[in-house]
């Protein structure tokens, strides 16, 4: 195992260069988040903010309804994750450990649900939601976040399941175990990594959709994190500090989950992956 | 639900082995043991998912079918009209020069971005495996901090990197001597366009593919590359006979996942340049999203839409086959 | 969970049954005069663009309808980016926004579609001194579906401070003038003479107005493109000039950067922009207050501004509203001479009746915006068909930004002549 030198330290030089480059655009977002107005709108770019202002952030925090905002967007996602880590544990089982006539169509669903243009077909689920007078409201989107993410899910949870060696599941059984026992006792407990990792999809897809709320839901009230900072963005562009730092807070909560779940997730994401 | 499992399970009194045996159609004696209840349990477990499948995505698809075939513009949303015209709109969409060179556009704007996400997340995937803890922890920093970045503050930020006037990118091109990209104006030509969303896209997809790859070749079991070493196979040697086809399902399923999702990018290609300059950075999402909300011709917005979905499902046709076949196969 | 799948399944069953309740079941209908707390309890919901209603004014006018009517005023501000799908998804609903504030180029499209209610018995209560040129564009078939509410113009707006150190004293009256001074801005070197992206496309139809070049033509019973014209050309190569003064991105509109923005830092001569927009860089910089200064984009010759195209708004009641009387208050005293004046004057922006004009002097912009308006000022075709050539991505934008780049304007025509033209005969 002798290694050049120049071979011990190209991986690592390379890998200071990508980690610069990963990172780059986000501590832009943060830095940019804390610079005063004239240090943003500038000829020569201000690397590391010397003139601290809270001032963005403050913006931010007294923006109108930008706590209900928070309150709707942190419900919406965690309600369709949740349900959809549920309905899809059902499903995920089934196809997974048993055998049945149309499975192999019901995978085709999935996949191909998997592939659903969401963005283009706004205004057929704006038709649908308006003629139902569910306009306005946070459960059509709750569900249809839900079945967004639910495709995937399943196909995910699928492989972790089958990362559960049957023989656990079958000597749980043998030892009096039924079979519900045994999936919530033995499988259950080891599915936990890919149950995060999952979810984890799930919040980021729920977390950013914004066409759909645009058309469903045209009182603020009812209005989500994500469409907010869109219109901030596209409708003026003009102010980066306060689009900054709302855009700062807005990924802050998944990074923090992707951070901590991040070697969890990671395991578990590979044996559902390769199954695929 | 649950009760009627477990009285399936009592009833096959067997481990699980042989209820799957039972279940087995043509099962020869097992058979006509075959308990009626317990052969509706994975029909139960699925019900769930189906239903909320057929009710939030199968009929807004039926809806936006039926409204590819009716001329619906404003007037008629808003009166509440529906008039039918026949296969007006896809006969006009798909006499449109314009629709084809989109689909052109989309088919290889998606291959050049997976390709080389998948290149450079092979790549770094590798790297990974390759460095020392402290290196990994920090690289891996890096990718999930690219990763988890939403969305729509990412495409913020990358016009803000890549602005005109005050962007850096610009700025620091100009410093190192490149004075002639100083005002470059990124957002001006196709090309230009594409090579921002680009960068945009593979960066925020790469991550997904290199963790995961530096995750399952840590799964590959150290005796593969032993005997491989045993057999004289070198470090290429042993990577195409060990660590490739240990990572080709891995590498299929992601491609699949990759070729979806960077086809139907729209927030990027729609907030960095709506499409432009001239229409020309349009794929079919922003085409539909174009034609249909923004010009609000909401019948050929839905006609596209039909014939995007239609187009994907050829692109992934491949994989679909595979991935069906191996099913097929398990069990 | 289940609750939730029940309100989804009946979903299914309401498609029918909402859709039989069009727009006419008006709960408050009948013409009964109203006295205060006749509406109490009730809602009027206004949508009005960012930027329309300032604070005092918004803050009067709410407290006066409350006070006349007993019900609630709620304004609610939208942005421009997507209003047009906005304001049509809006009008298809059975609980529509009852006053929407309406672009007046926009304005022949929405009364088009039969979404807006006719408003020809208040036009003969309250509007009979409309001013004419202001009121046509909410006029269509000969029936009112809008009232004018107020019109603004671009002016110059620029840094009296870095026009002293140029040596420049006065501000221009002729085009000539002005390329004088801009001239003399850049020769000194120190700041950019004139901030103009190559996209702000309402600056470029106030000079084809003043080229008296029409964007469309009719040919045989079709609206087309006209942009071919040579007097469009003109005014194409008089925006290239004036864009040759500044450095800023040639694809871009002016709200990309937000131009005051730009302006705020006090290295730009001048810009073209509305007046309030002076109160955006005074937000981001407030130390420039005491250098801005403004006036009327000089025209051929000192008896006749720059032709200016007058954007404006009007106010609409949408037909499927439930208080159509209320929303009728609503805009008796929106628009009455107090509330029009006082608009006027902390705006700048021109009101719906001559007589108003008066509140302008007491405002800079407005007062350098008024002379234009009425010899100079234009809009974009007043035709329903129009509407659609202005969604992004608007192909008049791509046009300039082709001249700008290079191409001549008649090559730059050409190109997006078939787009226009698409566009025009979008069937409605």
């Amino acid at each position: 195992m002798r290694r050049s030198l120049f071979g011990r330290i190209w991986p690592n030089a390379t890998a200071i260069i990508l980690f610069a480059g990963f990172a780059f655009p986000v501590y832009w977002m943060f830095s940019t988040a804390f610079k005063p107005n004239l240090d943003i709108v500038t000829d020569t770019p201000v690397w590391f903010p010397t003139n601290y202002t809270f001032e963005h952030f403050k913006t931010v925090f007294r923006a109108d309804h930008f706590w209900t905002l928070v309150f709707n967007s942190v419900t919406v996602t965690v309600l369709s994750v949740l349900g959809s880590l549920v309905i899809s544990l059902f499903a995920a089982f089934a196809m997974t450990r048993m055998r049945f006539k149309g499975r192999r169509g019901i995978l085709l669903t999935f996949m191909i649900a998997q592939m659903a243009p969401w963005e283009v077909m706004v205004i057929a689920i704006y038709m649908l939601v308006r003629d139902a007078d569910m306009l306005n409201s946070l459960v059509p989107l709750t569900l249809f976040y839900m079945v967004m993410v639910l495709p995937l899910t399943i196909l995910t949870l699928r492989g972790y399941i089958a990362a559960v060696p049957k023989e656990l599941e079958e000597s749980a059984m043998v030892d009096g175990c039924t079979r519900t026992q045994a999936f919530i006792k033995v499988i259950f407990p080891l599915l936990g990594p890919g149950l995060m990792a999952t979810s984890l999809f799930g919040f980021i897809t729920a977390w950013n959709e914004f066409p759909l709320v645009l058309i469903l839901n045209k009182d603020i009230e009812y209005q989500t994190l994500p469409l907010w900072l869109s219109q901030f963005q596209t409708a003026f562009g003009d102010d980066w500090g306060a689009t900054m730092a709302a855009s700062s807070l807005f990924a802050i909560p998944i990074l923090i989950l992707f951070v901590y779940l991040q070697r969890k997730a990671v395991s578990g994401l590979t044996s559902g992956a390769v199954k695929g | 639900m649950s009760v009627q499992t477990e009285r399936a399970d009592r009833a096959g009194s067997a481990p699980a082995d042989t209820i799957r045996k039972g279940d087995a159609p043509r099962g020869g004696p097992a058979a006509a043991r075959k308990n009626r209840a317990g052969a509706s349990v994975p029909y139960l477990l699925l019900l769930p998912a189906l239903l909320v499948t057929a009710v939030f995505l199968g009929w807004p698809l039926v809806k936006d079918g039926m409204l590819s075939f009716q001329n619906l513009n404003p007037r008629q949303l808003i009166l509440h009209l529906t008039e039918w015209n026949g296969f007006d709109n896809y006969s006009e969409v798909l006499k449109s020069s314009d629709f084809w060179k989109v689909v052109e556009r989309s088919v290889f704007f998606t291959a050049a971005n997976v390709v080389l996400t998948m290149l450079a997340g092979i790549l770094i995937g590798l790297l990974l495996a390759r460095l020392g803890k402290k290196m990994r922890l920090l690289l891996m920093l890096g990718l999930v901090f690219a990763w988890a970045m939403p969305m729509i503050a990412a495409t913020t930020v990358y016009q803000w990197l890549f602005a005109q006037r005050f962007g850096v990118v610009n700025y620091v091109l100009d410093t190192l001597g490149w004075h002639s990209m100083a005002d470059y104006n990124w957002l001006g030509t196709q090309f230009s366009t594409f090579s921002i969303v680009t960068l945009l896209i593979v960066w925020q997809s790469v991550p997904f593919v290199a963790i995961n790859l530096y995750a399952a070749t840590t799964t590959i079991p150290r005796e593969m590359y032993e005997a491989a070493s045993l057999d004289g196979a070198g470090g290429w040697k042993s990577f195409t006979s060990v660590t490739f086809p240990f990572l080709k399902p891995f590498l299929l399923a992601t491609t699949f996942l990759q070729v979806i999702w960077i086809f139907k990018s729209f927030a990027q290609l729609f907030a960095i340049n709506g499409g432009g300059p001239d229409r020309l950075t349009e794929t079919l999402p922003v085409y539909a999203f174009v034609e249909g909300v923004g010009n609000q011709h909401f019948g050929m917005g839905a006609a596209i839409s039909f014939l995007t979905i239609i187009v994907l499902v050829a692109l992934t046709g491949y994989y679909l086959r595979i991935a069906l076949k191996n099913e097929e196969d398990e069990l | 969970m289940k609750r939730k799948l029940i309100a989804a399944i009946g979903v299914a069953g309401m498609l029918v049954s909402i859709a039989a309740c069009g727009s006419d079941d008006k709960s408050d209908s009948g013409s009964k005069k109203a006295g205060a707390d006749s509406y109490k309890g009730q809602t009027l919901t206004v949508w009005a663009m960012d930027g329309s209603t300032p604070p005092n004014w918004t803050k009067d006018v709410t407290a006066a309808f409350q006070k006349k009517t007993g019900a609630t005023l709620k304004f609610e501000t939208q942005k421009w980016d997507g209003i047009q799908q906005k304001i049509t998804t809006a009008l298809s609903e059975s609980t529509p926004p009852d006053v929407i504030e309406v672009g007046n180029t926009q304005t022949p499209a929405y009364a088009a579609t039969g979404g807006l209610a006719d408003l020809s018995d208040l036009k003969k209560e309250i509007g009979t001194d409309w001013a004419e040129p202001l009121n046509k564009s909410a006029v269509f078939e000969g029936k009112q579906f809008a009232a004018p509410w107020y019109f603004a113009n671009r002016v110059v707006i620029y840094n009296k401070k870095v026009w002293a150190d140029a040596g420049i004293t006065g501000t221009p009256k002729t085009r000539a003038e002005f390329f004088t001074d801009l001239d003399k801005i850049k020769a000194k070197g120190k700041a950019e003479p004139i901030y103009l992206p190559g996209q702000n496309w309402y600056f470029f139809d106030g000079l084809t107005i003043g080229q008296g070049a029409d964007l469309v033509k009719k040919e045989g019973d079709k609206y087309v493109s006209n942009l071919s014209d040579p007097k469009v050309a003109a005014a194409m190569e008089l925006y290239k000039k004036y864009q040759s003064y500044s450095k800023a991105p040639k694809d871009k509109d002016e709200a990309t950067p937000q131009q005051a923005d730009v302006f705020a830092k006090g290295k730009t001569g001048a810009f073209v922009g509305m007046g309030w927009e002076a109160g955006t860089a005074i937000k981001a910089n407030p130390a420039i207050e005491k250098e801005i200064g403004y006036f009327t984009i000089p025209g051929e010759t000192a008896a006749k501004p720059e032709g200016v195209f007058l954007g404006g708004s009007n106010l609409a009641v949408a037909a499927g509203s439930k208080k159509q009387d209320l929303a009728k208050e609503f805009l008796r005293i929106a628009l009455s001479d107090q509330f029009e004046g006082a608009l006027s004057k902390e705006s700048g922006l021109i009101p719906n009746k001559t007589s108003l004009n008066s509140n302008l002097t007491a405002n800079p912009a407005g007062a350098a915006a008024a002379p234009a308006a009425g010899v100079s000022g234009g809009t974009t075709p007043l035709i329903p068909e129009w509407a659609p050539v202005e969604n992004n991505p608007n192909p008049i934008k791509s046009y300039m930004t082709a001249v700008l780049n290079g191409k001549t304007p008649a090559e730059a025509a050409k190109a997006v002549e078939a787009e226009i033209n698409k566009r025009l005969s979008q069937k409605n």
